[in-house]
């Protein structure tokens, strides 16, 4: 190992990134060479004055005022936090759950060609939903809906003005954060990210596989399929050739409200495509 | 014989909390403070990771490292509030932009005061300020650090190798300045 590949590794070393392996021949280059045991010292200093600089810097530090607020906060909070599900599932609760259980078995397995389907294209929204709205790690940049309805057709333009950028429900407002056209997992959808309930909702729409147009009457409430995704709530809408699908962390019903103050005019827009 | 109650489970829990996640408190606002810039900004952040640290601690796995866990809420938050702030996702990824733009490798300064490197810190871009604080600042691992901030292993490593080198630049200019300063007094 030469005195380059060293120093490219050098910092990789201090952090105990390398396989023991490259360990050992950085070990052995640093016994014959000074100039690269310099340079190993310094990065290492460097490394403890931002520790030591972070750390101990007053102007850093929580005032004791914040610290005894913020324990009391979360101290009351906890006992105002429901225990999570299948901590307290005992005796009857058990057996109601296992008679539900063989009753979703059922439908399921009469349904399960619209499950396999449908079930795909829910997977995909909540994977563009945690990829997207929440974490920003597409491998894609997402694009404008105007791009994208040059680019892709006129579906994307109605999601440019629908839903409203201030939506009222049953329950609350919720209101439009961005508006663009993102692929997931090979798919594009547009994608409109709503704040909502305190908490980010993605409404996303995209083309139905079996490319099958389903009629959406003028005044007709659309039909909403609801479950739950990889732990999120996901409410589907059929509308036309597309698929429209409401994702998020939060109350199955909230979920719905939303959907019931948005699903009609989006769907027969879209059908109108 | 006579037998003492147990706790409630709202209690364990607490206990459990505190125990955990409470000791990272200290750590997990001065990077708040450090990013968000001043005081009150850094306060609502932490206490919002926190609240959603307390409400989510099911999911947190013993044994692992709890301030990683930690740190990743509060980007998880960081980035919400940012999106809300700019409603707006097409942004330039300053990557491209700073790609090219180290001319050298500067040596490291010796003797650094708490401000020489903080200073300097703080005018590189904020994305090499961040892995840089992950990784060299709270020895979180590479894969903690991308977790944390929802980017690529491969991006992790190639804005730490760039901002390393953008941060000794800014040392050795910064201490370069120091010395003349000296000279002409």
């Amino acid at each position: 190992m030469e005195c380059r590949d060293v120093r490219e590794m050098t910092d990789s070393f201090l952090g105990d990134e390398l396989l023991t392996e490259t360990n050992h021949e950085i070990l052995r280059h640093l016994e014959t060479c000074a100039v690269c045991r310099a340079d190993l010292a310094a990065r290492r200093a460097l490394r403890a004055a931002m520790q030591r600089a972070f750390h101990h810097t007053r102007g850093l530090d929580p005032s004791p005022e914040f610290m005894a607020h913020l324990r009391t906060t979360l101290r009351d909070a906890a006992h105002t936090v429901r225990a999570p599900r299948g901590i307290k599932f005992r005796g009857w609760w058990a057996l109601a759950a296992t008679v539900l259980l063989a009753i979703a078995v059922g439908f399921a397995y009469r349904g399960r060609d619209w499950i396999t389907a449908a079930g795909a294209l829910a997977r995909a929204a909540v994977g563009d939903h945690r990829n997207c709205a929440l974490q920003f790690r597409l491998a894609e940049k997402p694009i404008s809906l105007e791009e994208a309805t040059q680019r892709y057709g006129a579906p994307y333009r109605v999601l440019e003005s629908l839903p409203p950028n201030d939506v009222t429900t049953v329950v609350g407002p919720a209101h439009v954060l961005e508006r663009h056209a993102c692929v997931y997992d090979g798919r594009r959808f547009a994608h409109v990210v709503l704040e909502y309930r305190g908490t980010h909702v993605s409404l996303l729409v995209t083309a139905r596989d079996d490319g099958a147009r389903v009629t959406v009457p003028d005044e007709a409430r659309p039909t909403l399929n609801e479950g739950r995704v990889d732990s999120m709530s996901v409410i589907s809408v059929q509308a036309s050739q597309y698929m429209i699908f409401f994702v998020g962390d939060l109350a199955q019903a909230d979920l719905a409200r939303l959907a019931d103050a948005v699903a009609g005019p989006l769907a027969r827009q879209l059908a109108g495509v | 014989m006579a037998q003492t109650p147990a706790p409630p489970a709202d209690d364990q829990a607490w206990t459990v909390f505190e125990a955990e996640a409470l000791p990272h408190v200290d750590r997990l606002f001065r990077l708040a403070r450090w990013f968000e810039g001043n005081r009150h900004e850094a306060e609502d952040l932490v206490q919002e990771t926190m609240m959603q640290a307390l409400q989510s601690f099911h999911r947190f796995q013993p044994g692992t490292n709890c301030r990683a866990w930690l740190v990743t809420i509060l980007q998880h938050v960081r980035s919400n509030r940012r999106r809300a702030r700019q409603r707006s996702l097409m942004v330039d990824d300053p990557d491209d932009r700073i790609a090219y733009t180290i001319p050298f490798v500067a040596p490291v300064p010796q003797e650094l005061t708490d401000e020489d490197v903080l200073g300097a810190l703080g005018r590189i871009p904020v994305q090499f300020q961040e892995v840089i604080v992950l990784c060299d600042v709270e020895e979180l691992t590479y894969k903690e650090t991308a977790d944390a901030l929802a980017i690529p292993l491969g991006t992790v490593m190639s804005r730490l190798h760039r901002g390393r080198a953008l941060l000794r630049s800014e040392l050795g200019a910064s201490r370069a300045a120091l010395g003349r300063r000296r000279a002409e007094t």
